[in-house]
């Protein structure tokens, strides 16, 4: 025992330290782990667990309904329409926000004195709010009396009336927009990479300033003649990091969408529900109609979307794009 | 290969002047080197020269053609530049191909995936791998080649923006200071291998230094530049043993030269009341200048010319440097002994300096050489 009690001794000295700062360590990290819980954690298993539910608020109680509620997802009809809805302005938006973001950022970066007034200019949507800004296309996208189809109309009469869309739209009218079941999501769409490509430009402006000017003497040098060989041997890669961050945003953005739908339908998602995107979904379900079952089944399945997004974007920071 | 005419180039940026006519010739497969103090418009001029930068005023030559506005990337140059800007996002394989790939290449060849399927491409991918991989052996990176330039040392980036600029055979090459960053002793074998470059290819070289002795010893052309302007552009020996200008006396020459007032009267010079063994004519200014480098400065005992105090000593082991406090003038001088005179150089001893006439650099007050000055070899026999 006498032995034992020695040996052990100096054992017990040399843990106690790293010990006690692991213990420091919990106690320092405590407050942010019960924060991160409370705030994060907590609501999305409550959510977790309630898409299993039938729940409703005010209801004293609920049954557990399985997989019902994520069954009735990929049956009915109507869920068919979000998804063909958000997946549709997502692959639309994303490409196009992303691409003339990057354009307007090239053409701003190289303009000098002149750009700064293109940024401020195509910076103001995205400062607006959406919703305002909603209402105001409203009125330019009304069938009658809107400017769209007004400045459409003066085009009736010349050489314009061989293309067809012109012939059509001078015979019978030209669409309804907001209220035409084939055009309601793409104006939506519209609108969305109206307001959001500016956002786009400004991370892109912010990633150009890191490019080493001297790279693009080097590529001259190098026999880099065109313009689209600098681009792709110094530009584009050097804008990478950016690239991965600006899409992944776009995305999460993009399965965002919301107030827009809501300022021009707030009953039901568009003309046949062809503008009924997932946040809205969520909307009209679990605040509506207080189903609160299905629209945390929403949720769940969204906060998988962005969480998968997420795990890309991350995977490609660390992998592909990092110059380390 | 070509020979390359810079034609009374200058640049002002904004308000300040940065080349005031700066004309140069080099001839064909000639080695040039543009040394001057940091920020005298070394790099300007070969930017320039490559066609970055767009002079203010004069002309560029490439083999007899005006390419003052060529496109860079058309003068068919290759330039090492200072600050190396290496492709971040490419291996030091791929870095150093950039180069052979855009130009011997087309478009459809380096495309991604499919370029590699391209007729011919496979045939120029393999020369390319081999030319890469030879420029890689010389500059000793070649275990290097799969990394990105952002997993290097400073020295081992400068080899791979040599190796760049290196792989091709263009017209000239322009090197900025490409061995900065090197250690001493890859210094002494990459200056060597340059060396060998341009005597193997016979092209031209402009090459960028801060370093004398790598300006000594691999030009055929020195070129002293200093506040914008080519002081004097001569051989190597010819800067250092015939300068033109004080300002090229003092800049070439470690430890620097020692310059020492001289008065002028009638047609002897006098320094520090004491009769020189010169004659100058009787135009000359009645205050002159004269260099004396540290080698040209004897001991004697026997009629010394100075006379003074040891005040430091370096020894060098083959050489000593010694500091001398002269006792007529509060500067100090500087000499070159052999190690048998150390016995001589005890700190505080007193000496006495001598010089041989011939090896005494007369320069006006401004500092302009003169060169109608006689020595006469007659009058003092002070030879140890
Ligand atoms: N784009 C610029 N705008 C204004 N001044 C400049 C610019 N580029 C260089 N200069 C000025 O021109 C002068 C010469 O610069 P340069 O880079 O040619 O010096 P250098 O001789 O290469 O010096 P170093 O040996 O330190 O590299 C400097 O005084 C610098 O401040
Ligand atoms: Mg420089």
């Amino acid at each position: 025992m006498v032995t034992l009690d020695t040996s052990s001794r100096p054992v017990r000295r040399a843990a106690s330290p790293t010990k006690r700062q692991a213990r420091t360590a919990w106690g320092l990290t405590a407050p942010a782990l019960t924060l991160m819980l409370l705030i994060l954690l907590v609501p999305v298993a409550v959510a977790g667990l309630l898409s299993f539910t039938n729940y409703s608020l005010g209801n004293s109680g609920f049954d557990w309904v399985g997989i019902q509620n994520y069954e009735r997802l990929f049956t009915r009809s109507t869920y068919a329409k979000m998804f063909i809805a958000t997946f549709t302005y997502v692959v639309t938006v994303v490409p196009i926000s992303v691409g003339l973001g990057l354009g307007a950022a090239l053409v701003v970066n190289s303009m000098g004195r002149i750009g700064d007034i293109y940024k401020t200019i195509y910076f103001l949507p995205v400062m607006a709010t959406l919703l305002a800004m909603a209402i105001a296309w409203e009125f330019m996208l009304h069938p009658s009396i809107g400017a769209v189809n007004r400045t459409l109309e003066m085009g009736c009469g010349t050489w314009l009336e061989t293309l067809p869309f012109f012939a059509k739209g001078c015979a019978d009218g030209f669409p309804l927009w907001l209220g035409d079941r084939d055009y309601a999501i793409w104006v939506i769409c519209f609108i969305g990479i109206w307001q959001g490509f500016g956002f786009n430009m400004v991370l892109y402006l912010a990633g150009l300033t890191s490019v080493h000017r001297e790279l693009y003497h080097a590529a001259e040098m190098d026999g880099a003649k065109t313009g689209w060989e600098r681009f792709r041997l110094v530009t584009w890669p050097a804008l990478g990091p950016t690239t991965v961050f600006v899409v992944t945003i776009s995305c999460i953005r993009a399965f965002q969408v919301f107030d827009t739908i809501e300022a021009f339908w707030p009953q039901g998602g568009g003309p046949n529900k062809s503008a009924y995107v997932m946040m809205f979904a969520i909307f009209e379900k679990g605040i509506q109609q207080n189903l609160i079952g299905i629209g945390s089944a929403i949720t769940m399945l969204f906060l998988v979307f962005v969480m998968f997004l997420t795990l890309i974007q991350r995977w490609l920071v660390e992998r592909k794009v990092h110059y380390g | 290969m070509a020979q390359l005419a810079i034609n009374n180039i200058t640049k002002t940026f904004g308000d300040t002047s940065v080349l005031k006519g700066i004309s140069l010739d080099i001839q064909d497969g000639e080695f040039v080197s543009l040394v001057g103090p940091s920020g005298c418009g070394k790099s300007t001029l070969l930017r320039i020269i490559a066609g970055l930068e767009e002079p203010s005023g004069g002309h560029i030559m490439i083999a007899g053609t005006d390419v003052t506005s060529t496109r860079a990337s058309d003068r068919n140059l290759s330039m090492v530049f200072q600050s190396y800007a290496l492709y971040p996002h490419l291996t030091v394989a791929e870095n150093i191909a950039v180069p052979l790939r855009m130009r011997t290449m087309n478009a459809t060849q380096r495309l991604p995936l499919i370029g590699r399927v391209m007729p011919g491409a496979s045939d120029k991918a393999k020369e390319i791998a081999q030319a890469v991989q030879h420029a890689a052996n010389v500059l000793e990176i070649d275990l290097l080649l799969d990394r990105k330039p952002g997993q290097l040392s400073g020295g081992q980036r400068q080899r791979v923006a040599l190796g760049r600029a290196l792989v091709r055979e263009p017209a000239a090459f322009l090197l900025d200071e490409p061995l900065s960053n090197l250690d001493a002793k890859l210094r002494v074998q990459t200056r060597s291998e340059i060396a060998e470059l341009h005597r193997r290819l016979n092209a031209t070289f402009i090459y960028v230094t801060h370093d004398q002795v790598e300006a000594m010893t691999m030009s055929d052309r020195i070129a002293v530049m200093m506040g914008g302007e080519i002081l004097q552009c001569a051989p190597p020996e010819v800067v250092y043993d015939d300068p033109d200008d004080i300002r090229v006396a003092e800049f070439i020459g470690s430890p620097k030269i020692n310059i020492l007032p001289v008065e002028r009267t009638e047609r002897d010079l006098f320094l520090f009341g004491q009769r020189l063994p010169l004659t100058a004519k009787l135009d000359a200014p009645a205050l002159l200048q004269i260099g004396l480098r540290p080698e040209a400065l004897r001991l004697t005992k026997t009629a010394p010319l100075m006379t003074g105090q040891v005040a430091h000593c370096e020894n060098l082991g083959s050489e000593i440097f010694a500091q001398i406090a002269l006792d007529e003038h509060t500067g100090r001088v500087v000499i070159k002994a052999t190690p048998e005179e150390r016995h001589k150089l005890s700190l505080g001893a007193k000496v006495g300096l001598g010089f041989a006439a011939t090896d005494a650099l007369v320069f006006g007050p401004k500092g302009k050489r003169l060169r109608d000055i006689e020595a006469t070899a007659c009058s003092v026999s002070e030879v140890a």
